[in-house]
């Protein structure tokens, strides 16, 4: 019996322990409804998600994403935008405010669960990684260039360009020249 | 009673493939939930009594784990309920775990059923000329689970009248229950390399090998396996045209009310309770002519 209650006890213990580890937020708790305002002196950046390279391969789509919905017809799911830069923010984590605020859908693979060590976009607004073809997926691009490095580990500075784009053919349509692993 | 299983070999290889297959690759909910309760009635006519509460825990068991997994892992699909951790858990992903695990315990259930009627003698009797090898590793295969659940409780039982760990602790159960895999780990890699050397030994695959079992092609297998035919190739058809297609993300889609996808679902219905209804008719006339006796 006394084996019994130690072994209930260590169970306990692990529920409480994966409990505390998890955080719940409602729905309107997660979606922002008020970003930082820009002041004169605020630094800011710009970013944009855009979609065209899957209207020139619409029949690689997935059946189920043929919409307008899901794809959009000039193909922008996020126009370029202006946000405050806070300091020490990553790409990741201006990505995850402007999608907050415009109520945009984002799945993606935490910092710690790859071999990268860095978060791993899989989905944006619905479309994710091999949704278009088996080279398809999300890739990001700043100031003109891809940098071949997770985007929860590039550090911003102010007035830079964020692009996320989404590629049908690991990089190559998007004009992205190294031919590595498809990171982003 | 097992009249369903009175039928030729190749008919009814035909006839679980068909229905397997189905539950398998075609995700559309009215087929999967048809395939469930079709298992779910042949195998409750195929089992003891004793054994049904067991079984049902373990299905309801299965059954909740998948349906739970999914919207924890696959965070797809329009209506977000609640987030965990920075990722949406969706109503879409939620309706997708349950499809999975009506498909996955609907599968399990007819694989029940497939180990009961098929059973390995009849295998060999289709496939032991034409490919020994292979078909006597599949046979062992399948007859894997259900051999080593019987062996389970023997050594389980042995144990016990030995007197190990016959306490009422839970941590003591389970220290048995480690101990009696460890035994069942040896004896399944022996009873392998034993059966395999057995089979050679009494002339397994030479040329001229007679069978344990003999079956006869009659004209009411010839029926059912049309019968079989018709309406598996009724559903595949309504599959691969694209009738009955149904997506659960990003949206779910509506389900396929027309007129050929109703054909298709009447079909596949009739197909998945077809033993069903072979043993409930086989059982009225087995009571009938008692009652004249």
């Amino acid at each position: 019996m006394k084996k019994d209650i130690l072994a209930i006890l260590c169970i306990i213990l692990l529920v409480v322990v994966v409990i505390n580890g998890t955080n719940i937020q409602s729905v309107d708790e997660y979606y922002l409804t008020h970003i930082d305002d820009i002041t004169p002196d605020s630094e800011t950046v710009t970013i944009s998600i855009r979609c065209n390279t899957i209207l020139d391969n619409y029949d690689d789509l997935d059946p189920a994403l043929r919409s307008e919905e899901f794809v959009p017809a000039d193909g922008v799911i996020l126009p370029p935008t202006k946000y405050v830069l806070r300091p020490g923010d990553t790409v990741f984590d201006i990505l995850d405010r402007a999608v907050r605020y415009n109520k945009i859908q984002m799945e993606y693979q935490g910092a710690d669960k790859n071999s990268f060590g860095s978060v791993y976009i899989q989905g944006i607004h619905y479309l994710y990684e091999f949704s278009c073809g088996p080279y398809s997926g999300w890739m990001y691009r700043v100031d003109g260039e891809f940098p071949n490095y997770g985007c929860s580990k590039y550090e911003l500075k102010d007035g830079q360009v964020i692009e996320w784009i989404y590629t049908c053919n690991l990089g190559e349509d998007v004009g992205c020249i190294w031919m590595g692993d498809e990171e982003s | 009673m097992k009249a369903f299983a009175n039928y030729h070999p190749a008919v009814l290889l035909v006839y679980f493939i068909s229905v397997l297959g189905t539950v398998i690759f075609v995700s559309n909910p009215v087929l999967q939930i048809t395939a469930l309760l079709g298992g779910i009635l042949f195998s409750l006519m195929l089992q003891k009594r004793s054994e049904i509460p067991g079984n049902i825990g373990f299905y309801t068991a299965l059954f909740l784990m998948a349906a739970i997994l999914n919207p924890m892992f696959s965070h797809n699909g329009v209506t977000p309920l609640f987030f965990l951790n920075g990722n949406p858990v969706t109503y879409e992903a939620i309706i997708r775990g349950i499809a999975i695990a009506v498909m996955i315990v609907g599968f399990l259930l007819w694989c029940k059923c497939y180990s009961e009627i098929m059973t390995s003698d009849k295998f060999l009797y289709l496939f032991g000329k034409a490919i020994p090898r292979f078909s006597l590793i599949l046979a062992m295969i399948l007859r894997f689970v259900p051999m080593f659940k019987r062996r389970w409780h023997s050594v389980k039982r042995a144990q016990k009248a030995m007197g190990f760990y016959s306490t009422k602790s839970y941590v003591d159960r389970i220290r048995n229950g480690i101990r009696v895999f460890s035994a069942m780990i040896a004896w399944t890699f022996e009873n392998t390399l034993e059966t395999s050397l057995s089979m050679k030994a009494r002339g397994y695959g030479i040329k001229g090998r007679t069978n344990f079992t003999l079956f006869r092609f009659y004209a009411h297998d010839a029926g059912i396996l049309n019968v079989c035919v018709l309406l598996a190739a009724l559903t595949a058809v309504g599959s691969v045209v694209g009738e009955i297609t149904f997506y659960y993300y990003p949206r779910i889609t509506q389900l396929s009310l027309s007129p050929f996808a109703i054909c298709v679902y009447v079909a596949f219905g009739a197909l998945s309770f077809l033993p069903f209804f072979i043993e409930v008719k086989e059982a009225l006339v087995w009571k009938y002519c008692v009652s004249k006796i």
